[in-house]
């Protein structure tokens, strides 16, 4: 793995054009929630008596940071889509097998940016949380509820594992893109409302929903929490078998097809 | 030991038949070359090989053993188009092709001095013209100095002296010892450089064995005299006549054995014709192949 690990630093190293969207999506994260927090703050300073509640304090903290985050999840699949789809672009798909790696070796060393993209997403609010708490919080640090962040970190991994999925399927990265946002800013959306509207809590369970339920936002996922809503141990299960289907569809096409 | 053992490949697209129950062995040290028309499976064999096409039926042994990534480590490939990271620059992109084949890098510079490269090796990819893409790939089949070269097309997109560079390496690399796949629809290229050679049309595997004996050519004799078609009844009588391949402008005869031009030319004039054209020569290699893939 080591060596799949050196051959795409190899790849990647002088990519400006990849580290520069990697450098925004890092950026965005502090930024977007930095306005969240002012927002929030402002809200509950003024409407002290109504709620009592702090977003971005501990230990809500790591709740309100994963929900805003959820929705920002593209700005790591959009560079996994890039690096992909590049390969096909360029034909180095085919060169890499030619030159001596076996189709898995190839589907790994992609793999290993979808881990590494989805950690740094991880890790970039980890710090972020810290910094945000330990800034507009009036608590001191704590761990508790830290398990939304790893919720977070299955949701992120779904989200560029469906990236990567359409990528392989679709091979051009404009394409790829485009149905990418689509799927996940429209197609899912509309489904899981018609889903609830006419089935009830079975609409949950698609895939980034799952996630969604997951972690909602804090205070207001309350209100609108309805009686149907399944275990979170369902929607962890059924999150993390998406996971696991996504990585065995593009492992499946990849093995399987004509380079 | 074959280097490539072949046995009834056959490939589907769609409608179209690529390949069907093609089936070969390349020997060791052999300069291989696979020749047919555009379109005739090449590529597709090729691909099959090193793996980035599936065959729908058949099996083939690499290195005399079934065919995996560590044995594609040792063969240098040029298959279709030369395919790089356009962002990276050539020391970059061999880099990467060094890495993959699980080399240090070392034979980098020398492989970029034999594709003329040096001096340009820190451009990227996308600044080259095509000829320096297609001796980019050259060098990247070379890195390592491998056994066994697979190249599909190597003088595409060069010049006349970048084409006749690249035919003095393979012969000086077939000098070595080396393994030599070579594909192409360049009947002159394969002529000149290689001993062994599979000819392939529409998917299927016409002739395959030693160059002098698949493409075998016929001589003829050129002539012409004041009257051609007095010439004609005339050259058929000769002990040696076979047939007459054209009478336009010059008789073109073909004799049963070789004939002497001196002694053809007395026997004419012994018939009373007076020869001004006399010409031996071979069938062109166009023919000789156009009859292989017309029979």
């Amino acid at each position: 793995m080591l060596h799949l690990i050196r051959t795409e630093w190899l790849k990647i190293k002088p990519y400006r054009a990849f580290w520069v969207m990697v450098g925004l999506a890092v950026a965005i994260i502090p930024a977007g929630n930095y306005i969240a927090a002012e927002i929030t703050s402002q809200i509950v300073s003024k409407t002290k008596e109504l709620i009592a509640v702090a977003p971005y304090d501990f230990p809500l903290i790591w709740q309100s940071i994963a929900n805003v985050n959820s929705y920002m999840t593209a700005l790591f699949a959009i560079p996994m889509i890039i690096l992909v789809t590049n390969e096909f672009t360029y034909k180095t798909h085919r060169q890499n097998i030619i030159d001596g790696w076996e189709r898995r070796e190839f589907v790994l060393a992609k793999l290993f940016w979808w881990l590494a993209l989805s950690l740094l997403a991880f890790l970039t609010t980890t710090i972020t949380a810290l910094v945000l708490g330990l800034a507009y919080g009036t608590h001191p640090l704590s761990f508790e509820n830290f398990e939304y962040l790893f919720y977070y970190l299955l949701q992120v991994l779904l989200s560029l594992g469906i990236a990567t999925l359409i990528a392989v399927l679709v091979r051009r990265s404009g394409l790829a893109i485009v149905l990418y946002l689509c799927y996940i800013m429209i197609v899912e959306q509309v489904l899981v409302l018609v889903l609830k509207r006419n089935f009830g809590e079975i609409g949950g369970l698609l895939p980034l929903q799952t996630g969604d339920e997951l972690m909602p936002f804090p205070v207001v996922g309350k209100l609108l929490n309805n009686a149907d809503h399944y275990d979170d141990g369902v929607y962890l299960l059924i999150l993390c078998l998406y996971i696991g289907l996504m990585i065995f569809l593009v492992f499946r096409r990849m093995l399987k097809t004509d380079y | 030991m074959p280097i490539l053992s072949l046995q009834n490949i056959s490939k589907r697209y769609g409608a179209i038949q690529a390949l069907s129950g093609v089936s070969f062995e390349v020997p060791k040290g052999a300069v291989f070359g696979i020749l047919g028309p555009n379109g005739s499976g090449k590529t597709t064999l090729l691909g099959i090989v090193t793996d980035v096409l599936k065959a729908d039926t058949g099996t083939f042994t690499l290195l005399d053993a079934p065919p995996a990534a560590r044995q594609r480590q040792r063969i240098g490939t040029l298959l279709e188009t030369p395919n790089f990271y356009h962002y990276l620059s050539a020391y970059q992109n061999l880099q990467v092709a060094a890495s993959i084949k699980q080399q240090s890098g070392q034979d980098i510079p020398r492989v970029l001095d034999i594709a003329g490269l040096t001096a340009r090796q820190h451009s990227r990819f996308k600044t080259y013209s095509l000829g320096m893409k297609q001796r980019l790939a050259i060098a990247a089949a070379m890195l390592g100095d491998p056994e066994v070269l697979i190249l599909d097309e190597p003088t595409n997109g060069l010049d006349p002296a970048g084409i006749a560079e690249v035919r003095q390496l393979i012969q000086q690399l077939a000098q070595t010892g080396k393994t030599i796949i070579l594909a192409s629809h360049l009947l002159d290229e394969v002529e000149k450089v290689c001993t062994h050679v599979a000819i392939l049309q529409k998917g299927k595997l016409l002739l395959s064995g030693p160059v002098n004996q698949v493409l075998v050519r016929e001589d003829f004799v050129e002539l012409s005299c004041n009257d051609n078609t007095k010439l004609m009844s005339v050259i058929s009588q000769h002990p040696a006549f076979d047939h007459i391949i054209s009478s336009q402008e010059h008789l073109q005869v073909v004799f049963k054995q070789p004939v002497d031009p001196a002694t053809l030319n007395a026997w004419c004039a012994d018939q009373g014709l007076w020869l001004n054209h006399l010409y031996t020569r071979k069938q062109s290699l166009e023919k000789a192949f156009l009859q292989i893939t017309n029979n």
